[in-house]
Parts: structure tokens; C-alpha cells; sequence
């Protein structure tokens, strides 16, 4: 354990960060084991970087991006969710089991069988497409955030959100999902 | 017509992307993963300080528990499902492409090499002939999905190599490709 103080100022700088930090490593990773592997990777590495963490004016921008630089670092290791059992179906993204009941069940259900297919869709992408839609479409990042986060030019983020949406309405056309 | 079609299939892509949740952390995740994060961060600057002093000494001692740990197991390697003896596909249309491992053994940290023949290559790795993953097996049916995209007619044979410490299996796949022009819908 480091000092006592030392952990409540760790604490202090990084609780209020939490949520968005668990949401941006689920988008990650695509799976709650990898999400939350990542998530305590990156407290470990910042509870190390404290003396530089407690001088910094933006610690959630940080923070974001030394968990993607994590990702990107150990992508063969996170790259386990391509790898799934059959039994599992298409469930890589367990998240689909945490979604809200309805009034219509039969409208819940088919909307769920869509979202199914969609999760099956995004595993399809590579990471960098699928990375870049999820991050813009689904939680709403800026194009500019992107680029800071992930270090890559504007334009190509563009391309690749081009792209990932391309192939999704393909995969998406394809199997039914949208007409 | 086709691009009033296309705005609606993006708009439709659109409310799906915007409606796909994500569970919220279990209760007490965050606050066991703070406690790990000061207790691991802690243990890991210590090894760091330890390292320093005794950096070829720790060294040679990892080299041989390595070697050991290799010689010691010997795991049962899956073999190649025989429902996927190839696939054909059109030119320049993506197709998706299921691998199936059937494992009697759970396998921890194998790597899986994919070899694409000349003229195919996997979706968003324009150029890259071979990739690699670091992954796990478990008991029973194992699927990896790969989108194929073919940019000659040529075909061939893809490679997957799957490696577990000392042993390795190389799985087949013929891939065909026709010259067929993919049906196109008109709006």
C-alpha cells in the first residue's frame, strides 16, 4: 500500500472520473472482462504517475488517453473478444442484458434481436473503424475529442466514421436488420 | 432514389448506434479496483526499486521458469472443424467468414496467425498479408468471424496458424472468388 495520504489523493483525483473512464474502456475492449481488465491497468499505471497526475490541469483528458495508449500498447491481449465460444451466440457485448424493460414486450424484443445483430455487426469492423463509430455515434465524442484521444488527424477519423458506417448498413441491409 | 434509401439506412444505423447500451460497473467494482490500483501500484514501484539492483539475477531466474512452464505442459491442440473446407465469394464484395476451433481443452494465451493468400485481404487491414492475435481457447466450438475482401480473382488458401508454447496447428481455408458483379438494388 503506498502512504495513506498518498491514496487519498489518488482517489480524489481519479473517483470523479470513473464512470466515463469504465465507459470509454467498454467501448474499448467490447466486453466487461477486457473492460475491467483495462480499467485497473490504467489506476495501477496512474497510481504510479501520481506525482505527475496531481500537476495536471485536465485529469480526465489523461487519463482517457493513457487508457487508449493501454489499449493500443496491449491490443493482442484485448483482441481476445474476436475469439468466442459458439455457445455464447453473437453475445460478445453482455451490455444487452442490461438494457431497461418496456411497456411492449414484443416491440423490447425486437428491438433487443436488433441490437443483437448490431453487436454482431461492430464485430465485424476492425478496431479502428469500430472504435471511432462507437465513440462518435454512440457517445457522442466530438470528432476533435478523437483525435486527441486516439492522436490521429481529424481527416482520418472522418474516413474511418465514413467508413464504419458504410459497412454497417451493409452488414446491417444484409441480414435484415434495416431495409 | 438510392440516396433518399441510403440517408434512411444511415439514420436507421444511426438510432441502433445511439440505443447500444452498456451495463453500468458492478456494485463495488470501482472501489475493489482502487484498492487493487494502490496495493499493485505500490508492489509494482517496489519490484521496479528491486529490479535496479538485481536486474540479471531476476532476469535469468524468469528465463528458466519460462523454459520450465513450456516443458511441463502439453496441451491437447483443438483441430480444424471439417464444416469449412473453403468459401467462395464475389470481387471486391466483403464476405464474412466464420473459423471454427473445436478444442477438448481449454488453451490460455495461444496465438492465432492468419496468412491471407495473394489478392485477399481482412477488412480494415488494407495491405497486411499476416495477423496475429494473442487469444484464449475455451472447451468446445471456438468462432473467429473474418471479413474477406477479394481485390483480384485469383483465390488461393488462407492459413491459420494456431501456436501454444511449443506446439502449433495450421488450419486451411480455400478461399474462390468469381467474377460474378454483386446484385445491386435500385432505389
Amino acid at each position: 500500500m503506498g502512504t495513506a495520504e498518498q491514496n487519498l489523493a489518488f482517489e480524489r483525483l481519479v473517483r470523479p472520473h470513473f464512470d466515463r473512464l469504465y465507459r470509454l474502456a467498454w467501448r474499448l475492449t467490447g466486453a466487461k472482462a477486457e473492460a475491467e481488465d483495462l480499467f485497473q491497468e490504467l489506476l495501477i499505471k496512474a497510481f504510479g504517475k501520481l506525482d505527475d497526475l496531481v500537476e495536471i490541469d485536465e485529469p480526465a483528458s489523461w487519463l482517457c488517453r493513457v487508457m487508449y495508449n493501454l489499449f493500443i500498447d496491449e491490443q493482442r491481449r484485448f483482441a481476445r473478444r474476436r475469439l468466442h465460444t459458439v455457445e455464447e451466440g453473437h453475445l460478445p457485448g453482455d451490455g444487452l442484458e442490461g438494457m431497461p424493460g418496456a411497456e411492449d414486450p414484443v416491440r423490447e424484443n425486437e428491438r433487443i434481436e436488433q441490437l443483437m445483430r448490431l453487436d454482431n455487426a461492430l464485430a465485424q469492423l476492425s478496431d479502428e473503424h469500430r472504435i471511432v463509430v462507437l465513440l462518435h455515434d454512440t457517445e457522442g465524442y466530438k470528432l476533435t475529442e478523437i483525435q486527441e484521444l486516439t492522436g490521429t488527424p481529424v481527416g482520418t477519423v472522418k474516413s474511418r466514421l465514413h467508413r464504419a458506417r458504410a459497412r454497417l448498413r451493409e452488414i446491417l441491409l444484409a441480414d435484415g436488420t434495416i431495409s | 432514389m438510392q440516396n433518399d434509401d441510403t440517408n434512411r439506412q444511415d439514420q436507421e444505423v444511426l438510432e441502433l448506434l445511439k440505443d447500444y447500451p452498456m451495463p453500468a460497473a458492478d456494485a463495488g467494482f470501482y472501489d475493489q479496483a482502487l484498492v487493487r490500483a494502490t496495493h499493485e501500484g505500490s508492489r509494482r514501484q517496489r519490484n521496479r526499486w528491486m529490479l535496479t539492483g538485481f536486474g540479471t539475477a531476476i532476469a535469468a531466474t524468469i528465463a528458466v521458469w519460462m523454459i520450465g512452464g513450456m516443458l511441463l505442459s502439453n496441451p491437447q491442440l483443438p483441430t480444424a472443424d471439417s464444416a469449412i473446407p473453403g468459401v467462395t465469394m464475389a470481387l471486391a464484395e466483403p464476405r464474412t467468414v466464420n473459423l471454427v476451433f473445436a478444442s477438448a481443452t481449454p488453451l490460455d494465451s495461444a496465438t492465432l496467425t492468419v496468412t491471407l493468400p495473394d489478392g485477399i485481404e481482412l477488412d480494415g487491414f488494407p495491405g497486411q498479408r499476416e495477423i496475429s492475435w494473442e487469444t484464449s481457447l475455451n472447451e468446445g466450438k471456438n468462432l473467429l468471424p473474418l471479413t474477406l475482401v477479394a481485390l483480384t480473382p485469383t483465390g488461393g488458401e488462407l492459413l491459420a496458424r494456431l501456436e501454444h508454447d511449443d506446439r502449433d496447428r495450421t488450419f486451411r481455408l480455400r478461399v474462390d472468388v468469381t467474377n460474378d458483379q454483386p446484385e445491386r438494388t435500385s432505389g
